[in-house]
């Protein structure tokens, strides 16, 4: 820890009326090391007592150069690898990625693939959203009963959708199944009947998390008017999903821009307009509640048919992509997932560029922790839902 | 004085609900196994290893044809191919490896592998290696490899398998075809209709490969839903 005097100068990220210039600021190194950060993040917290005056958020502790090892790579290779950017999510890696290889390709991916695809997307959103629950309610400490109950409550029903996962693809993270034109892997027989009983579990006790998180006490008052983004900032700073719904943009592109089979469901998008880090807890905990909706409507009308539009790649070298240029964005749990491709007609992308929601998610950071005590820092980043891998990626 | 007495009050309810909450744990069964002495069963396609097959009479599957190799993300196989010799067994010409090795610390378990040998020579295994003590141990030789194969459970993929699922229909054949094109039928007018709302599986497909300045911000967002996707997007 080192004390630093900055002077009076023009800053666009410096609360300027909350700090008093005779008085010294405290330069607090937040990070990368910290438990609170969800990976490697640091920001450097300028404080005047207590009360943040300026953040400076650093990124690329994590930075793997996946956008130049996916250039370097065969198209057929990249799947697995991009498993690795959003480790909380992959399956919506993997989608983005390989709807941007088939839009290149002009291939229409088979209807029983779209609604695999849906319903894994759907149940990692659950997944996802029930980790992040469990690590926030820890970021906020000893405040929620030691904050690990939550956690344990979590990660024990998260457990219940890997498991699905793993009867699917054989592997609980980094599943590479999907693939260009479809999926590597047909659901195995009784499945469904397995999503169902697990969807039973996790909907009997979102009312337990609800009485844990957003009905008590302690939770509301530390999360209740902290760390607020405005609605039009949010847009400005590209922050998408369910911070943005939080902060009252109804914008969701499963129903504005349907891909996989989200033309053929009814997508209720969840929104809070207080913009708080309550409000997001409240759409997360909303959308979980609304993908075991989907998930349930969708398990017993999946179609029958072939599950993959071309073959298999067996020569990753002679899979060419013609030249062309594509940007396919999803709606990931964390929010839009961008992938944009430049094809030179050769078997390696000339350009592929990931857009990452957590990258655009933490440039919100400088904007809504000056003002915000320490304490509160941890539960702003934490509401944010940042995944290093994927904004340093 | 009043007002202070009535939120600790809440406080004490709130106290007492969580005892209740945590009071509902005891009488549920636990989640947690003791991981040594009792391993959970894992799926059926789990996979977590690797093993190199014989055939039948004994013959080893792998003919070296270095299709693995080519396709490993992470370049983790090495095969020195032996070229073709009369097999020991059948007395056939026919490809061998000389040498085939497997560095599981940078393996990534994606299975694609498995998914392209010609012979479904190499399969996964469903239980993992013991942890090793020097980076060397964690290099599957190929005897290590074979070996695995008679100790070590088999992952249900192999390529046939695999390829298998995703060529052919589970369904009865006659019925996937008309399926894909009643889909095929049925999407292109709905795309046509929703042609403002960019489906990008389908939209973007027809103007990718014909206008090649397609860009997130070149799209022109006719319906106002587009305008916070553009925004979002740049």
């Amino acid at each position: 820890m080192q004390v630093q005097t900055i002077t009076r100068r023009v800053d666009p990220h410096l609360a300027i009326d909350l700090y008093d210039p005779e008085a010294e600021l405290l330069l607090l190194h937040f990070g990368p090391q910290h438990p609170s950060t969800h990976g490697v993040f640091r920001m450097d917290l300028y404080l005047d007592g207590e009360i943040v005056v300026k953040v400076v958020p650093y990124v690329g502790y994590l930075h793997r150069a996946v956008e130049k090892l996916c250039e370097k790579l065969t198209y057929a290779q990249i799947t697995p690898v991009v498993d690795k950017n959003d480790y909380v999510a992959p399956m919506t890696n993997e989608q983005a990625i390989n709807m941007a290889f088939e839009a290149l390709l002009g291939i229409e991916v088979p209807r029983r693939a779209r609604w695999i695809r849906t319903i894994f997307a759907e149940m990692q959103r659950i997944a996802s959203h029930l980790l992040w629950l469990g690590t926030f309610a820890l970021d906020m400490g000893g405040a929620l009963g030691g904050g690990s109950t939550v956690f344990l409550h979590c990660f024990r029903e998260r457990e219940l959708i890997l498991d699905l996962f793993e009867d699917v693809t054989g592997a609980r993270f980094h599943y590479n199944t999907h693939t260009v034109g479809g999926n590597r892997h047909d659901i195995p027989a009784g499945w469904s009947a397995k999503v169902k009983a697990a969807l039973d579990v996790i909907a009997s006790r979102l009312p337990e998390y609800a009485s844990m998180t957003l009905e008590n006490r302690i939770f509301i008052e530390r999360t209740r008017g902290v760390g607020i983004l405005d609605g039009e900032l949010a847009l400005e700073l590209g922050v998408t999903g369910p911070i943005l719904r939080a902060s009252g943009v109804d914008h969701d592109l499963r129903r504005d821009a349907p891909f996989h089979a989200y033309d053929e469901v009814k997508v209720n998008v969840v929104t809070r307009s207080a913009g708080d880090c309550l409000a997001r807890a409240q759409v997360r905990l909303g959308e979980i509640e609304e993908s075991i909706r989907l998930v349930r409507a969708m398990i017993d009308g999946i179609p029958e048919g072939i599950i993959n539009a071309g073959r298999p790649i067996k020569q990753p070298a002679q899979f060419k992509i013609p030249a062309g240029q594509v940007y396919v964005g999803i709606e990931t749990p964390r929010g839009e997932l961008g992938t944009y491709v430049i094809a030179d007609g050769t078997a390696n992308a000339h350009r592929l560029k990931i857009r990452p929601p957590s990258l655009h998610a933490l440039s919100a950071l400088p904007h809504i922790l000056p003002g915000a005590t320490v304490s509160d820092a941890v539960v702003i980043l934490g509401s944010l839902d940042p995944i290093m891998g994927e904004a340093d990626r | 004085m009043g007002a202070a007495s009535v939120k600790s009050f809440g406080y004490l309810i709130d106290s007492v609900r969580a005892l209740g909450t945590s009071m509902r744990q005891v009488f549920r069964p636990v989640n947690t196994v003791q991981f040594p002495d009792v391993i959970r069963p894992r799926a059926e396609r789990y996979r977590a290893s690797f093993a190199l097959l014989h055939d039948e009479e004994g013959d080893e599957l792998c003919i070296g044809c270095l299709q693995c190799e080519r396709i490993c993300p992470s370049q983790v196989i090495a095969i020195k191919a032996a070229g073709k010799r009369e097999s020991p067994i059948t007395g056939k010409k026919r490809g061998y490896a000389d040498d085939f090795t497997l560095d599981m610390s940078a393996c990534i378990f994606c299975e694609l592998c498995v998914q392209v040998c010609p012979t479904d020579a190499i399969v996964m295994t469903r239980e993992q290696d013991p942890p090793a003590y020097s980076r060397e141990d964690l290099v599957l030789t190929m005897d290590k490899l074979y070996a695995n194969e008679k100790s070590k459970t088999r992952s249900w993929g192999d390529a046939t398998k695999l390829m298998g699922m995703q060529e052919a229909p589970k369904a009865p054949k006659a019925h996937a075809p008309a399926a894909v094109a009643a889909t095929v039928g049925a999407a292109a007018p709905a795309a046509a209709e929703s042609a403002p709302a960019t489906k990008p599986s389908e939209a973007a497909p027809g103007s990718a490969s014909s206008d090649p300045t397609r860009a997130p911000e070149g799209q022109v967002p006719p319906a106002p839903p587009a305008a916070p996707d553009a925004g979002a997007a740049s």
